[in-house]
């Protein structure tokens, strides 16, 4: 089991660049600056689910101690980008927050409360009370859905008619809860804007998608607007996008001339942020009797808000890690009095999955053969675009994964066969496929005449270990040691890089590090051997910085001092700055990663509890970087799975039009206990394709098919198909 | 800002009262506004006391709202902001600190509950500018991602070893679970303490 833990890493010992300052507390989050005169603002929510607003009383909480202002529609500064329905449609933001008496969902922030402490903030929020013209709205999924039809997603490969004869077809649904975020640390905002400069301290996934969204919808430059996000306590997609409560705080901070801060309650935190939204699912494939697929027709519907809308590709992955002859899929949206759904780790993905591979899992029960030798006759050798794979590993982890949890020996293929007194056991299995994809990113290096470097991107850290994953390709790519290597990120003032999301951050971001290293080397040779050394030929790769000067491999040069470079130019520091994209040859060639999961797990006959025993993720996600956090995310995701496969469910009262579960009591997902630890093992073969550090994200592929993987393993303890998730008791006593 | 009204209410009279309310569940309707217009009226929201504390071997002697948590006292008024805020309900474990060396939820304890009584938050943990055991375990076996839950896994992580919860990897399991962690680094987690476990 032990990839993470025993394997001696190179380098890695004392693990991330920013552990120190995690582990003692100083790490500071975007609520936790420290800035003079800042008030506090707490926003209100609407009580109904659909109308209008036809009075909001604040005198109550005006007269409360502490208050200095009271934003609604009433009376905010204007924001350009939402200030008419017209605007605010091409602007796409989520919601016209207080530019509106429109009243789309419960919980909708219809004002806020700005005071001299949280407290009184808090207090006075209570007392705001509205009147509202109410009207009919619908929260209800499963209601709604039958009557909307779903609309082809692409162009139909082959034809249904080509496989109505196959010798197995199966067809089921499935059903997927709303699943929320939830990252442990709330979403906030510290918004000040002074002399026509805006600093945003704001927890995102995205300093410059913040600054370009605020500056658009402000109507401000960008050069104005400062976004920092250092670190950032988890987003899972969460903070992909910008949100209300960062918008009214910059409201509250140009309205009052003062900073403000706006921090999420948690019970917000299930309203304001995104969610993955509640899913339906048909399924209906056909094999023949060697199991070979011969078709798919894959419908899916989502929920959506009603106000604005949300597609999750459900049907995305039909297309990518199997091989169908024939493939129709179709989808639709049902639009409710809800929040805005969003991406939520392995958007859509997680939800196909499900469908494919418990499907699969079935069909290969029919079929009278072994779930991972189908998959593997059935895996698919290009993309959807019939391009070959640039590298894809997949099968490789589907017989890794089988080897460590023993299927061969210690599975049976008949369900209900192994048990345990009160317990059945059960293996289960499925993968996870993900677009490996790769963006535009910048870097920056600065040197110092001692040989310090420190190396900048606007790229944050969710907890994926991007900083230390910097420190160690720039330590590759120059042969700095590592601790001459500093790292700065999370912060619009520093060279661009596209949001950490859709497992391409690490992807895109190797390629500016790569970029400006060669700057480093180009311009120090430069600088130190002038026209001594010979361009061409492969020679800056012979350069090496070592942690006090410069050299070159072969030693057909001599070695130069930092010191001696930066006093013979007279350079207080030398700056290099580059960019970098995705190359052309790189059109040639699909791009995945992927993942097999392996589950043991046990159900109980009279409580119909699960437990899982054990759980095995093996990798492909191009070369490994770091070691440690690599594990870590799989780790996390997988977990992820177990909260999606088990537990996690947001309610609404449909009576109301509320959402139930708005805490941590009510709204579950996995504690320490209720995972076993995780065993994660990697391919580490590298994609020099993809980009120069040759590494495929992670993010998403830890997930993508977990919930299946349990669910198949519930069937093999109990003989009883999941299709509805997640897996609560009582779903297993009533099945 | 605006003045705040003066404390004339004794400490008695405001436990009489707040008994009076917890009745308030099995009264009419009716009867029930009265008493808020009458709880408008009599009871002052905002009052501020004079506390001393101590928190990682130092006093402070601070005015603090009454309504004040411990934990929004350490994060927003004395500049501590190690503690975290994951709910402020008692579900996630995030504000974990030591009150007396027991772990303890800081935002379901209020500051005037704290007089007379030692603090010890993640600050305080490293001693001479050393890092606890459990911090460098922590560090060494990766038990965070984003590191937001961490502060208060490592408060409990040391209490847990305290406690003499490390008896199995499911026993350490099952006393680190009052602490959420969405990003899920309970593998780094637990095999931090089992290294610092005796
Ligand atoms: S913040 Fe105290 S338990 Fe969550
Ligand atoms: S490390 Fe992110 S919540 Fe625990």
């Amino acid at each position: 089991m032990d990839y993470f833990f025993e394997k001696e890493v190179e380098n890695n010992a004392r693990g991330r660049v920013e552990a120190e300052e995690k582990v003692t507390g100083k790490a500071k989050y975007s609520a936790e600056y420290d800035i003079p005169e800042l008030a506090h603002a707490v926003m209100v929510g609407s009580t109904i689910a659909a109308g209008r607003i036809l009075n909001i009383d604040i005198a109550n909480a005006k007269e409360a101690p502490g208050v200095i202002d009271i934003l609604t529609h009433n009376n905010r500064p204007t924001v350009p980008g939402i200030a008419t329905e017209e605007a605010w449609k091409k602007s796409r933001f989520s919601l016209p927050v207080f530019h509106t008496d429109k009243i789309y969902y419960n919980e909708q922030p219809i004002a806020m409360v700005i005071a001299e402490t949280l407290e009184d903030a808090t207090y006075a929020a209570s007392l705001v009370t509205a009147d509202y013209e109410e009207s009919e709205f619908e929260t209800n999924f499963k209601e709604e859905r039958d009557s909307v039809e779903t609309i082809e997603t692409k162009e139909e490969k082959g034809s249904r008619e080509n496989w109505q004869n196959a010798d197995h077809i199966i067809e089921r649904e499935f059903k997927i809860a709303m699943e929320v975020h939830n990252p442990m640390e709330p979403h906030a905002t510290i918004a000040d804007w002074k002399n026509g400069e805006l600093t945003l301290y704001d927890k995102s996934q995205n300093v410059y998608g913040v600054q370009g969204n605020i500056a658009k919808l402000f109507d401000i430059s960008e050069n104005n607007i400062r976004v920092i996000s250092e670190f950032v306590g988890g987003g899972f997609g969460s903070g992909l996008l910008v949100w209300p409560n960062t918008v009214v705080a910059i409201m509250a901070s140009q309205h009052l001339n003062r900073p403000v801060k706006v921090v999420l309650t948690r019970p917000q935190m299930f309203t304001s942020v995104g969610h993955r939204p509640e899913s339906w699912q048909r399924f209906k494939i056909g094999a023949d009797k060697s199991g070979k697929f011969l078709g798919c027709y894959h419908q899916a519907k989502h929920a959506t808000s009603s106000h604005t809308g949300h597609t999750d590709n459900i049907t995305g992955l039909t297309w990518k890690h199997y091989h169908f002859p024939n493939i129709k899929t179709e989808q639709e949206e049902i639009p409710l009095n809800i929040p805005k759904p969003t991406w939520m780790r392995g958007p859509g993905d997680a939800s196909g999955a499900f469908a494919i591979e418990s499907i699969v899992d079935e069909l290969c029960e029919k079929l009278d053969m072994d779930p991972v030798e189908v998959r593997l006759m059935n895996l698919s050798e290009t993309d959807s675009q019939g391009k070959p794979w640039s590298t894809n590993y997949l099968n490789e982890c589907l017989k890794i994964g089988a080897e460590k949890i023993g299927w061969n020996k210690n599975r049976k293929s008949k369900p209900g066969e192994l048990k345990e007194g009160e317990w059945n056991i059960g293996y289960g299995m499925a993968v996870g496929f993900w677009n490996a994809g790769r963006q535009d990113a910048d870097a920056s290096i600065e040197m110092k005449p001692n040989g310090d470097i420190i190396v900048r991107s606007a790229m944050t850290d969710i907890g994926t270990g991007t900083g230390t994953a910097m420190q160690n390709m720039a330590h590759n790519f120059l042969g700095i040691p590592k601790n001459k290597i500093a790292i700065e990120l999370g912060d619009s003032d520093l060279p661009y890089a596209p949001s950490q999301g859709g497992s391409w951050g690490l992807s895109s971001l190797s390629g500016g590090v790569a970029a400006a290293c060669k700057s480093l080397k180009t311009k120090l040779v430069d600088l130190a051997y002038g026209s001594k050394f010979e361009k061409g030929k492969g020679n800056l790769k012979l350069v090496k910085l070592n942690s006090d000067g410069i050299s070159m491999e072969d030693d057909s040069l001599e070695p130069v001092s930092y010191k001696s470079i930066f006093d013979k130019n007279n350079l207080g520091v030398l700056n290099v700055k580059a960019s970098s994209s995705p190359r052309e040859e790189a059109k040639k060639y699909g791009f995945c990663s992927s993942a097999a999961h392996y589950v043991k797990l046990k159900v109980n006959k009279l409580t119909g509890d699960i437990k899982i025993l054990e759980m095995v993720s093996v990798a492909d996600g191009g070369k490994i970087i770091n070691d440690q956090a690599a594990a870590n995310q799989v780790i996390g995701a997988a977990i992820g799975g177990i909260g999606m496969a088990l537990m996690e469910k947001q309610d609404i009262d449909h009576n109301h039009g509320r959402l139930i579960g708005n805490d941590l009591a009510g709204y579950h997902f996995p504690c320490n206990a209720d995972a076993p630890i995780i065993d994660v093992s990697f391919i580490d073969k590298p994609d020099y394709n993809r980009n120069p550090a040759g590494a495929k994200g992670l993010g998403e592929v830890g997930i993508i098919g977990c919930a299946a993987a349990i669910t198949n393993a519930i069937y093999n303890a109990t003989g009883k198909r999941m299709r509805d998730l997640p897996v609560t008791p009582d779903k297993i006593l009533m099945a | 800002m605006k003045t705040e009204a003066s404390n004339t209410y004794s400490r008695r009279f405001f436990i009489k009262s707040s008994s009076a309310f917890t009745t308030l569940a099995f009264i009419p309707n009716s009867v029930k506004s009265f008493f808020y217009q009458v709880k408008e009226k009599f009871f002052v929201k905002k009052q501020k006391i004079p506390l001393s504390v101590s928190i990682n071997n130092k006093e402070y002697r601070l005015d603090v709202d009454t309504r004040t948590t411990l934990l929004d006292l350490l994060r927003e008024n004395i500049g501590l902001t190690g503690t975290k805020k994951g709910c402020d309900h008692g579900q996630c474990g995030a504000c974990t600190v030591h009150i007396d060396g027991e772990r303890r939820l800081s935002c379901l304890t209020l500051t005037a509950m704290i007089p007379g009584k030692e603090i010890t938050t993640i600050e305080g943990l490293a001693k001479d500018g050393k890092l606890h055991p459990m911090q460098e375990a922590f560090i060494e076996n990766d038990g965070f991602q984003c590191g937001y839950c961490t502060p208060g896994q490592i408060m409990s992580a040391v209490a847990c070893v305290q406690e003499g919860h490390t008896g199995s990897t499911e026993e350490i399991k099952e006393f680190m679970s009052g602490n959420l962690c969405r990003c899920a680094a309970y593998n780094g987690i637990t095999r931090a303490i089992q290294k610092v476990a005796p």
